[in-house]
């Protein structure tokens, strides 16, 4: 890299920081600079009962003495408790469950331990990890990773021989457990189970995991082993809830960090407002794309994080325009998101850690523990939507004891304005949760009947929900089990593990088919079929949106034209186009009530309610905008079946004396309004992310007769953010009231209700009464 | 309650369908083909075993005469350990004909794993010059651990078994019944053959498929007129474990008798044919020929590799020949007629047959071969 040469990166960072702190323009956007002064470590003796080869080893690599919270976790599993790590990145979490876990097989050779990690790519890097500290300690220690890449040859001796398994979610889900019978030797003496990334497992992902963590257990229980679960967390608020609902049983907390750490600078950035009336403020891509571009261009390692696929892409985009070649290496920045082929990201994984790769723009797939070594600077394009991710994403700089800096900057979104305006509600401690619902009907009984496969059912056992013996009958009814001698037998020819998939709750992704040609284009490897070649997949949700025929879709910076959508195969056939435009796809939802759960009539504030919905959404046209400018410049129609959804809704209902006398179109306006502001701001409670949320509006609702806003969970079945919505309220109107009374537009911007040239001059006032009788 | 039951109902129906749009989705296939099946049938097995007191699991036996069932090699004099070898052989060689366990199960599925139940054992040993076959079924999943405790005592006296894909399927399938139901372990699978592979080498080119059902109809020339299907088997047994009604599971047993005993007549056709090879009559199908020769070559039966060799050579098209060459030449070479090998390949160079990479290694090894011979003639003279 010529650029880094000359300059010590460390000078540069500082440099470039000071440069900033004198530009008056930049720090017009800066809401807040924060100095987070280095930290110094807090240490422990290691416990007298650690082996002695342990401490040996760990001496020789020059550590004398371990961090306070590693020897909290020694203990705590020593003593046989369930216990969950909740420290910042970088602080030495591994050790924390390989120590207890190398102890334990140093002292008894057939002791087995099963690591779960969220992804692949994670348990790659673990497996060299733990080889090297087994080797180091003199401990034979076998480890092996079982997932979809291990060749067949190998898998037996795993089975047997492996002292760790290192797996995912998925691989335990359909290839381990329900071959529980050659695992024998790991079941029969299970000690411990690692699961790394605890906070990955909630919403819909996280209640499969809770229900296949049952079924593990189920199977540890038939061999007669009782593990000891670790987990480690980034922060969240409830890390002993969440680890509850996957353990089932109690846990201890170490949420004390005795690492020390590196002097931090985070900046919050709102870009400025180009037009007042309007609310409308410069993008974030833009102005991230300049604060990326200073720090590249002083050879500063950085990572960017944008909020979508189409973000990265655009960013990416944006930001080799700014390198152009030959001057700069053309893979000075890389783009790295789901939709990738798994081994283009191992390249470019490779590419950060051994330098090549200096820049990377990506979504939160790069947020989990994945090695790429140490980044010097963050760039966060919007607020990623929790304060966990924020925090992980920003910790994806500055993994060393040296400076580092990490910026936000805000999008008009309502949330971001928020978080911009409010930086103390990221910089102190987090009030979100991760929600799981493992008693999800949808998700239960999947793997209530993976679990009869796994080893048959007593009549009275249960699982999970206390209608399991309900559950059972039904299933028997219906012939997938057979009840025989108290017990429930499978009695299918399937395999239910196949029929579900842990990652998405619809199970079928859109393929996306690349036919320009076969010439190559593009470096890493990507699988040649011929002419055509298959480029990445994605769920069929995002699909009628993103891959609509005539939709611009955007893979590693290029532009692909959808010419033919297959939705009933599942393929979009795509072809490399040169547009200056890109692709907005809209969407219409039509909501009807199915059943009402629970309803709370106030006297003088709204009604509130939550219950079971049926949403249909269609697309129907899309938009095509002009790059940098977003100019509407075109629209097209589109064809796509009407898509269903069945989930759990939060609703409230505005009075008849709110609306006295207004025109339907003040109501409609005001409504639009409303929504628009709890939606932006709902996803603060709920720790989700606000596509996970859906929003539907109706002037008169035939089930409440009434003006509603509804809430939904995109996820069919819905996880719970319904009735946590319902139970939050008040503070949600609360945090709406303050958050739009600080709002510095006049009639409604996209920061708030949303921008009043499009819904009316005045949404702005118009919100405001509600919400003061909300 | 009721609302609990539709939800749970649809989240299945959703399933059903989901797995239907994936495969052809044969469980949906209407169950009266069996039933068809089972009234055009008669049992001929005779009930054994069992006596009156209703035992959880059945077993029923019958006598055959090997004469009858026109075996030549199997159960007649001792084994050659060099001819099983040829019979898909993993580990150490019986001693006796007698020695085998010829089997077969019926299972609730194909796919494997923990859910899937072996409800029917069928096997066939020799003794006295007669073959004995035995069925033993599970009926009702409840007693499994009886079962299995009972095939246990049926299994542990042998030491060598004789399948069908019994590598991959049978064994495993039991295997795991045995863990699950008892935790115990097989060794009835110490030395396996599994007729698949020979009969593969054997036949495959020629009939292209080398199902039992195929063999029995290609080789044996004894087809089956009613069948049940595979595919239908674990439905059957589903509703005999609800009905009760034993004509529903009385196809299944005539079915998996006559896999049992077409296993022992096609373990006898494959040695014959081996038999054959030895004594110079190679198969006369070109590529079963160049498959045995291969065997032959393992074995270390070089003579009739030889016979194997020349017979595919010969009777092959270009392209098997082009497959034949280079390790017939190998051949010919360790027998010292490096002349032949630079007739052979010279000829097949000229014809423009073969890959290039194929065409490479074949004028490396006419250059060399040349060389030697040439060096041979100098130093003779």
């Amino acid at each position: 890299m010529r650029t880094s040469v000359r300059f010590p990166a460390r000078t540069s960072l500082e440099q470039i920081l000071d440069g900033l702190t004198r530009d008056a323009s930049f720090q017009e956007m800066v809401t807040r600079w924060e100095r987070i002064p280095a930290k110094p470590a807090r240490y422990a003796p290691f416990p007298e009962w650690l082996d002695g080869r342990i401490a040996a080893a760990l001496r020789r690599r020059g550590i004398n003495e371990l961090y306070s919270h590693q020897v909290a976790a020694l203990e705590s599993t020593r003593a046989g408790r369930h216990t969950v790590i909740v420290t910042p990145t970088a602080s030495g979490k591994t050790l924390c469950y390989n120590l207890p876990v190398l102890d334990a097989i140093a002292k008894e050779q057939t002791a087995r331990a099963l690591y779960i990690f969220p992804t692949k790519a994670l348990s790659q890097d673990q497996l060299a990890e733990l080889e090297r500290e087994s080797t180091d300690m003199d401990i034979e220690l076998k480890t092996y990773t079982y997932d979809g890449d291990t060749p067949p040859a190998v898998r037996a001796a795993i089975r047997s021989a492996g002292h760790v398994v290192i797996t995912n979610p998925d691989m335990l889900h359909t290839g381990i457990l329900p071959h529980h019978t050659k695992w024998v030797k790991l079941f029969e003496n299970l000690r411990y189970v690692v699961l790394d990334e605890l906070h990955t497992y909630r919403g819909v992902f996280g209640s499969h995991v809770a229900n296949v963590l049952r079924r593990l257990r189920r199977i540890c229980e038939f061999y007669g082993s009782h593990p000891v679960f670790i987990c480690t967390s980034a922060t969240i608020a409830n890390p002993d809830e969440l680890a509850r609902e996957h353990i089932e049983d109690d846990v201890v907390v170490i949420d004390e960090s005795g690492a020390p750490r590196g002097e931090k600078v985070l900046v919050f950035v709102n870009p400025p407002v180009v037009n007042r009336g309007l609310g409308v403020r410069q993008s974030a891509l833009l102005t991230g794309r300049d604060i990326a571009a200073t720090l590249l261009a002083s050879g500063v390692q950085t990572i960017s994080f944008a909020r979508s696929r189409v973000e990265t892409e655009l960013l990416l985009t944006y930001l080799r325009a700014r390198f152009p070649q030959p001057q700069w290496p053309h893979d000075l920045i890389r783009g790295y998101r789901g939709g990738y082929l798994p081994s283009e990201r191992r390249a470019i994984e490779r590419g950060l850690r051994d330098g090549t790769v200096r820049g990377v723009v990506s979504t939160n797939a790069l947020e989990l523990g994945i090695d790429i070594g140490a980044l010097q600077a963050a760039v966060l394009l919007g607020y990623p939507g929790t304060v966990a991710s924020t925090w992980q994403q920003m910790g994806r700089a500055g993994r060393r004891e040296e400076l580092s800096a990490a910026f936000l900057v805000a999008s008009s979104s309502p949330t971001d304005q928020y978080v911009v305006q409010h930086p103390e509600y990221v910089l102190d401690r987090s009030p979100e949760a991760g929600l799981v619902n493992p008693d999800n009907l949808h998700v239960l009984v999947h793997h209530l009947k993976c679990a009869a496969f796994e080893i048959p059912f007593e009549t009275r056992e249960r699982f999970g929900t206390e209608d399991t013996p309900g559950v059972l009958a039904y299933l028997d009814e219906q012939g997938v089990l057979h009840e025989s001698g108290g017990k429930y037998h499978w009695s299918d020819q399937s395999f239910p593990a196949e029929v579900t998939s842990l990652r998405t709750a619809t199970n079928d992704n859109v393929v996306i088919v690349d036919t320009t040609g076969p010439a190559p284009r593009t470096v890493g490897s990507e699988y040649h079929d011929g002419k055509v070649k298959i480029i990445g997949e994605i769920d069929r949700f995002a699909a009628q949106v993103m891959l609509h025929e005539q939709a611009i879709y955007l893979h590693e910076g290029k532009q692909l034209q959808v010419e033919r959508l297959d939705w009933d195969n599942a393929k979009a056939y795509v072809r490399e186009v040169k547009v200056d435009y890109y692709t907005q796809a809209e969407l219409a939802v039509r909501i009807r009530v199915i059943d009402e759960f629970e309803r709370h009539s106030s006297q003088k504030g709204f009604d509130l309610a939550h219950g079971e919905v049926l949403v249909s959404t269609l697309t129907t046209i899309y938009k095509k905008l002009t790059m940098y400018t977003h100019e509407n410049v075109g629209w097209g129609k589109i064809h796509l079946p009407e898509q269903e959804l069945q989930t759990t809704s939060f609703w409230t209902s505005l009075p008849e004396r709110a609306i006295a006398g207004w025109p339907r179109e003040r109501v409609e306006v005001a409504l639009a309004g409303l929504g628009n502001l709890l939606h932006g701001l709902a996803p603060l409670f709920l720790m989700c992310d606000p596509h996970d949320l859906g929003l539907a509006v109706e002037v008169r609702s035939p089930h409440t007769e009434r003006p509603t806003i509804y809430l939904f969970d995109m996820t069919p079945g819905g996880i719970g953010f319904a009735e946590r919505l319902f139970k939050s309220a008040q503070p949600l109107f609360a945090r709406a009231r303050e958050h739009l009374a600080a709002c510095g537009c006049q009639t409604g911007c996209p920061s708030c209700v949303g921008p009043a040239y499009a819904l009316g001059t005045d949404v702005r006032d118009a919100v405001a009464h509600l919400l003061s009788l909300a | 309650m009721n609302d609990l039951r539709a939800r749970v109902a649809e989240i299945i129906a959703a399933d059903r369908a989901r797995r239907g749009a994936r495969s052809g989705d044969e469980s949906a296939a209407p169950a009266s083909g069996w039933r068809a099946a089972a009234d055009s049938s008669r049992s001929p097995l005779r009930h054994a075993g069992a006596g009156d007191a209703p035992l959880p699991y059945e077993v029923r036996e019958q006598r055959l005469d090997v004469d009858g069932l026109g075996l030549e090699i199997v159960g007649r004099g001792a084994v050659d350990p060099l001819l099983v070898a040829h019979l898909g052989l993993k580990g150490e060689p019986p001693r006796r004909w007698e020695d085998i366990l010829f089997l077969d199960t019926e299972t609730t599925g194909l796919s494997g794993g923990t859910g899937t139940y072996v409800f029917l054992l069928g096997i066939a040993y020799l003794a006295d010059g007669q073959l004995i076959l035995q069925q033993h079924m599970l009926r009702d999943l409840s007693a499994e651990s009886a079962f299995v405790e009972h095939l246990k005592g049926v299994l542990e006296p042998f030491r060598a078994c004789a399948s069908y894909n019994g590598k991959t399927f049978d064994l495993p399938l039991l295997r795991t019944r045995f863990v699950m139901a008892i935790r115990s372990d097989l060794t009835v699978d110490e030395s396996h053959l599994d007729l698949l592979h020979p009969a593969r080498r054997l036949w495959k080119d020629r009939f292209g498929s080398t199902t039992l059902r195929q063999l029995e109809e290609s080789v044996l020339d004894d087809g089956r007129v009613t069948d049940i299907p595979g595919s239908l088997i674990p439905d059957a047994y589903f509703h005999y474990l609800r009905r009760g009604d034993e004509s529903i599971i009385a196809p299944v047993l005539l079915h998996n008798a006559r896999d049992v005993v077409s296993l022992v007549r096609i373990a006898d056709r494959v040695a014959r044919a081996v038999l054959a090879a030895r004594s110079g009559r190679a198969p006369d199908h070109a590529p079963a020929a160049f498959a045995l020769a291969r065997v032959f070559e393992r074995t270390g039966e070089l003579d009739a590799a030889h016979a194997c060799y020349e017979s595919a050579y010969f009777d092959g098209d270009n392209e098997l020949r082009v497959k034949v060459a280079l390790p017939y030449a190998r051949h010919l070479e360790r027998r010292g007629d490096a002349a032949r090998v630079v007739q052979m390949l010279e000829t097949l160079l000229a014809l423009g047959l073969g890959s290039e990479r194929w065409r490479e290694q074949a004028e490396a090894r006419t250059r060399r071969l040349t060389r030697k011979c040439q060096r041979q003639l100098a130093t003779a003279s």
